[in-house]
């Protein structure tokens, strides 16, 4: 039967709507603050090959996770080996295909009269998956052993039943086991839920027709990458940036790109990047996949829909064992930092091949911050989240201010949630003035949150890039500002913080202050609206100083 | 002869309902005026009693539902606000929740805040999460921010204060303090004292909408009463509430942002009242109009109500109805994405240049176009006949859809009507499988211009047999304002334990709400035999920050912990298909909805009833793709208790219904259409 396109359409429909009622149930019956209030998670449908079919509004960077999760699952246990009934659980960046611990997924296979037509998955990311430092992403760890709990796609659901042996030695793994066990429950019943509406969904349509349309979706996709990819200019670009350090002494390290465009085909190589490294900012190569996907999407086809389609068209080249295709047994946790870099260096070299979708570099890091200690009242705590920044100017308008870009797309937590919760005073949350690169248009400003213990000693630690190369400007427009950590103390003193430090204490009578990096601006700052300059001194974005420096010209 | 009026006012009509005692109906519709509502308004009322030989001296009741407020937002056409925050939260309001709109598209920003940086200041104070007072407040700074709030030349500065949900002691003071050094011109609130529940985000920012509302809604409710006054109607006017219910004008002035989604909550409303006259308390409304679908569904005649919404890109914390729209309706224009999969919406045509079938110049298609071209729309006039147009123009557009598709003409606009009824099916979906309801279960309430047109394939979808079509789908709004109550919600949050202090707060929460309804009875002076009150406790698992809602017995139930948690676990089991049998149960707010019942009109009568035989036919695709000679009827022409079977088409000015084969059509004692599904 040839499905026409009104057919494939109303497929997609339905299937779309899956993945968003379970996106939405994830985040109302989670227990952790990561999901239930920064959304840190993603729901997607697989088809029997394990292919991406449908994701809901996801993070590009759980896409590295969903892409590999259910070929590694059948390989594993063969298509056989699945049953009615099963539900797998899998974090593991090297024999998972995943891209970090934390994030943790779980898939589960979706039959139709005995026969296996769809897997329904969900990623989300846990504010601990144990290891040596509280919320497992901290600097300081330097190889996988030290970051958690790994887990090779395994049954955490057999005939229906939790195995609750798994999540048990789980769960006495990772801090906070309480809020952990809910999560996973809260993960294992949206598995199900999607299970149940694709069961309706067969009740209504044929399979074989649904097969048919999952196909042509992915299909579909791939058509559009096509079509976007043969709208750019053929040819080679390149561009190279640098990841600031490694939090273990290594610093500088290279990430470049060829870009070679020839008709539909499109092929990145990251030759020259740097060699894998002992902190935990490597990425392995399905998190190199997800940060590649995302930049070409959002360069030629922001708004199509995401599923598997957009791998085929795309070939990526990335040495062994580098910073960008990390190996056994390399550290992971802080991925992101590179992920962003990445982005960087794509969305740089192509710059000069897509016209007014160019944009200047954003805050290029995912800052990450993580609380942890014994509170007044005897409660462990682990508290982390992530912290956005500027981002950059385009060729049409400034950058947003205080927004988190490309790889990630959290929330933040409010403050009124997070005081709630834990032992933690927030004492300013902020736009951080003169961070936003100077230009035609304006890169958008950094952010900055100061934290400070309540009547007890916390933990602090942190994740931070951009705090050495700042975002760059296109087309002229200056460069965003850097990232910054400090500790003040009440007394006066100041002590500056490196990027990623490693865990340490922190007393009552000091602030944790963070600066998230600012982004570049854009076109040339002389040819900047003498509006636009007067708005930015009224509202204070810019300082007196900064516009005398970066826009000396008389105003036009 | 008492007379009940009903007035929705929309952004292209202005629809008024005049009701007698006996029964009696007269309809009027003008254009609006958007830049001054009320005139059209007042014009209406003016030249339907006249029309009509009434006289406004017999008005008993006035209800009133406006989008004034939407639009205004929506284009940001509203007050000079100012923000007063606790010290180091200027931008709060700005960076919102950090997030971009669209994970993928970086050149789709979120709105800038309705307050700019400069207009936001701050204040030193500092309350913790459980109410103590970590810094006092500095109201020896006040005069100079409220100098400064008044040379910004702002109309409303609103305080918003972190953890003032907790201890709203501060914002209060501010308020005061800042009050006392601005003039009477510029109004102060206090986050907490609209919504005080925690996230401070959304708090601030429900405080802000209704800040920038109080000049812009104060101005034209101050026009509209008195406008209403000199026409000599003696009664005080109400206006209607995005959660369904009536308010009087001065407490539509404190608090104009409960009126922002009042238009669908009055249709939704109207078409409870319609559903009950047919004997049917278990609906699923779906109202399609030009641009959009709404749908709602009604459990035992009553619509859920949702507190969270967002409102022109801002979050919004305020009871409203749970009605979901999607961009699907007539004028949604269909298009070949670039993957060549066909879609409808979200863009709309519009009125203007509208359908192509219009003539005035668009080439598009929309889905209006396609029902032209199957025959389900009259291809010569719509309205009733009193709006010619082109169906050469329909086939012509929907026919360059055909050809880059690979299918002909009819496929095609079938393909249009199916993906345009996947939408409105995923719609109700979401508010009825999602909630844990099989549609099945109930009948489709179809209304506005094109849901008649399209109920029933999207009835077939969801598994539902009853189809109910009112006698006047395009007054429903103005029938939902006078079948309404008026209403006052008030909340308290708790934050507390399932345990004896857990009780013993909720228990004080009881009380001072009680006191807060009685003085919302006595403002709005309702009688004492038509006051009620619905109580609702919202709870969850410690470690959950989403809550869900029990109806509860304030005084029974709040003494007996195990049976409040009994029923909690309950509902979390099936609501999320799971629950945690040790984990702490938290109780999060408590909530009233105070009603005073008012006085119901007759229901409209239907039309005296004609001649049953057809006025014609026409040949109709239906959905198996071939054409059938099909009859057609006037709406007036369906006198009570006659049976029709399908297939055949029902004209009338302000709908157009369709009944397909093997279906059968039949009026009741009110007019109703109900249909019922064969096969």
């Amino acid at each position: 039967m040839a499905l026409s396109p009104i057919d494939i359409e109303l497929v997609r429909t339905a299937l779309g709507s899956v993945v968003d009622e379970m996106y939405v149930a994830l985040m109302k019956s989670a227990h952790s603050t990561n999901i239930k209030e920064r959304c840190d998670h993603s729901t997607a449908l697989f088809d029997r090959r394990g292919r991406v079919v449908a994701q809901g509004e996801s993070l590009p960077l759980h896409l590295a996770s969903m892409l590999g999760l259910v070929e590694v699952v059948l390989e594993r246990h063969g298509r056989d080996g699945l049953g009615p009934g099963d539900m797998f659980i899998s974090n593991d960046p090297f024999v998972g295909r995943g891209s970090h611990l934390p994030d943790v997924a779980m898939v589960m296979p979706v039959f139709h009269d005995g026969r296996l037509v769809l897997f329904v998955a969900n990623i989300a990311h846990h504010a601990d998956i144990g290891g040596m430092v509280p919320g497992s992403v901290a600097g300081g760890m330097t190889e996988i052993f030290q970051e958690g709990v790994r887990i090779p796609a395994i049954r955490i659901v057999k005939d229906g039943a939790v195995v609750e042996d798994v999540l048990d030695l789980i769960c006495l793994n990772v801090r906070v086991p309480r809020e952990r066990r809910g999560d996973y429950l809260a993960q294992i019943a949206v598995n199900r839920l999607g299970a149940r509406r694709l069961a309706e969904l067969f009740a209504r349509t044929p399979v074989a027709h649904v097969e048919e349309a999952a196909d042509a979706l992915i299909e579909a996709v791939a058509r559009r990458m096509r079509a976007g990819i043969a709208a750019l200019p053929d040819g080679t670009y390149r561009f190279e940036d640098r990841v600031d350090d490694d939090g273990m002494g290594t610093r500088n390290i290279p990430v470049c790109v060829t870009i070679t465009v020839d008709g539909e085909a499109i092929t990145l190589d990251f030759a020259g990047s740097g060699p894998q490294c002992r902190g935990n900012i490597n990425t392995s190569f399905a998190g190199l996949q997800a940060s590649v996907l995302y930049a070409l999407k959002v360069l030629v086809d922001p708004d199509g829909p995401t599923n598997h389609g957009m791998v085929d068209p795309v070939t990526i080249h990335a040495p062994e064992r580098s910073i960008v295709n990390a190996g056994f047994p390399a550290a992971t946790a802080a991925r992101a930092q590179t992920c962003q870099r990445v982005i960087d260096v794509i969305l740089g070299a192509l710059a000069p091949a897509v016209g007014d979708r160019a944009v200047a570099a954003s805050n290029g890091a995912n800052t990450t911050t993580t609380f942890s200690g014994v509170g007044p009242d005897g409660t462990y705590y682990v508290y982390m989240e992530t912290i956005g920044g500027g981002a950059g100017a385009r060729a049409t308008r400034d950058g947003v201010d205080g927004v988190q870009v490309h790889i990630t797309n959290t929330s933040n937590l409010p403050i009124e949630a997070l005081e709630r919760e834990y032992p933690i005073l927030i004492e300013c949350y902020a736009l951080e003035p003169d961070t936003g690169g100077a230009g035609t248009w304006r890169g958008g400003l950094a952010l900055r949150r100061d934290y400070r213990a309540l009547g007890h000693v916390t933990t602090f630690s942190a994740q931070g890039e951009r705090f050495d190369s700042a975002p760059w400007g296109l087309s002229g427009g200056g460069p965003g500002g850097r990232g910054r950590h400090h500790l003040r103390f009440d007394d006066g003193r100041v002590e500056d913080l490196p990027a990623k430090p490693i865990p340490r204490d922190v007393p009552p009578d000091a602030v944790v202050s963070v600066v998230t990096p600012g982004a570049g601006g854009f076109g040339p700052p002389e040819g900047r609206a003498p509006e636009d300059r007067a708005a930015d001194l009224a509202d204070g974005k810019v300082s007196p100083a900064f516009l005398s420096r970066w826009y000396p010209d008389p105003q036009p | 002869m008492a007379l009940y009026v009903g007035i929705d006012v929309g952004g292209t009509f202005t629809d008024i309902a005049v009701l007698g005692a006996d029964g009696a109906v007269m309809l009027h519709k003008v254009a609006s005026t958007p830049d001054r509502p009320e005139q059209a308004l007042l014009q209406g009322l003016r030249e339907a009693f006249a029309a009509h030989g009434r006289a406004a001296a017999d008005v008993v009741r006035l209800a009133h539902g406006t989008t004034v407020g939407t639009n205004a937002l929506i284009q940001r056409r509203v007050g000079t606000l100012a923000l007063v925050t606790t010290e180091g939260f200027r931008d709060l309001l700005e960076i919102g929740r950090q997030t971009r709109p669209r994970v993928y598209n970086i050149h789709l920003d979120r709105p800038p805040p309705l307050v700019p940086r400069r207009r936001r200041f701050e204040v030193a104070e500092r309350i913790l999460a459980d109410g103590s007072v970590r810094t006092p407040l500095d109201t020896a700074a006040l005069p100079a921010i409220a100098e400064a709030v008044a040379a910004a030349g702002a109309d409303a500065v609103i305080v918003c204060f972190l953890n003032a949900y907790a201890n709203p002691a501060h914002e209060r003071a501010a308020a005061e303090g800042l009050a006392a050094h601005l003039p009477d011109t510029c109004r102060v609130l206090a986050s907490s004292d609209l919504y005080p529940e925690f996230r401070e985000f959304e708090r601030f920012s429900t405080a802000v909408l209704n800040g920038a509302l109080l000049t812009v809604m104060g101005d034209y409710l101050d026009r509209f009463r008195a406008g209403v006054a000199a026409l000599g109607v003696p009664v005080a006017p109400y206006l209607s509430q995005s959660a369904g219910g009536l308010m009087t004008l001065d407490q539509a002035r404190a608090i104009p942002i409960r009126a922002s989604l009042s238009g669908p909550a009055a249709g939704v409303t109207g078409a409870a009242a319609r559903a009950a006259e047919a004997g049917f308390d278990r609906v699923i409304t779906l109202d399609v109009g030009g641009t959009s679908a709404d749908v709602a569904l009604l459990m035992d005649g009553r619509c859920a109500e949702v507190q969270d919404r967002t409102l022109a890109g801002f979050p919004l914390r305020m009871p409203s109805l749970d009605v979901n729209a999607v961009g699907a309706g007539g004028g949604s224009i269909a298009w070949i994405d670039r993957d060549g999969l066909l879609k409808v919406g979200p863009d709309s045509a519009g009125a203007h240049p509208g359908p192509a079938c219009y003539g005035q110049g668009a080439e598009h298609a929309t889905l209006t176009d396609a029902n032209v071209v199957l025959g389900r729309l009259n291809p010569s006039a719509l309205l009733g006949g009193t709006m010619p147009i082109d169906a050469a123009l329909s086939h012509r557009a929907v026919a360059a859809l055909a050809g880059p598709l690979g299918l002909d003409v009819v496929e095609t606009a079938l393909g249009v009507t199916r993906i345009a009824c996947a939408v409105m099916t995923r719609a109700i979906r979401t508010i009825s499988v999602e909630r844990g309801h099989d549609p099945a279960g109930f009948c489709l309430f179809a209304f506005g211009g094109a849901g008649p047109l399209h109920a029933t394939q999207v009835a077939r979808d969801l598994g539902i047999r009853t189809i109910l079509v009112p006698p006047s789908p395009g007054v429903l709004c103005a029938e939902g304002l006078l079948a309404a109550d008026l209403r006052g919600d008030f909340v308290r949050t708790l934050l507390a334990g399932l345990d004896a202090d857990g009780l013993a707060a909720l228990a004080g929460a009881r009380d001072a709400l009680r006191a807060e309804a009685e003085a919302w009875f006595a403002a709005a002076a309702v009688s004492p035999q038509d006051q009620r009150c619905d109580w609702v406790l919202e709870m969850r698992y410690r470690s959950q920050n989403f809550e869900l809602p029990l109806a509860l017995d304030p005084d029974a139930e709040a003494r007996d912990p195990d049976a409040l948690a009994a029923r909690f676990h309950a509902l979390h089991e099936d609501t999320y298909g799971y629950r945690m049998a040790g984990e702490p149960i938290d109780l999060v707010n408590l909530r009233v909805k105070a009603l005073g019942l008012l006085s119901r009109p007759a229901p409209l009568a239907p039309g005296a009833g004609g001649d049953p035989r057809p006025v014609g036919s026409r040949p109709v695709v239906f959905e198996d793709g071939t054409a059938r000679d099909t009859p057609v009827f006037h709406r007036d022409s369906l006198a009570p208790g006659r049976t029709l079977d399908g297939p055949l088409v029902v004209e009338q000015l302000d709908t157009t219904v369709l009944v397909h084969p093997g279906d059968r059509a039949r009026v009741d004692a009110a007019g109703t259409i109900v249909i019922t599904l064969g096969g």
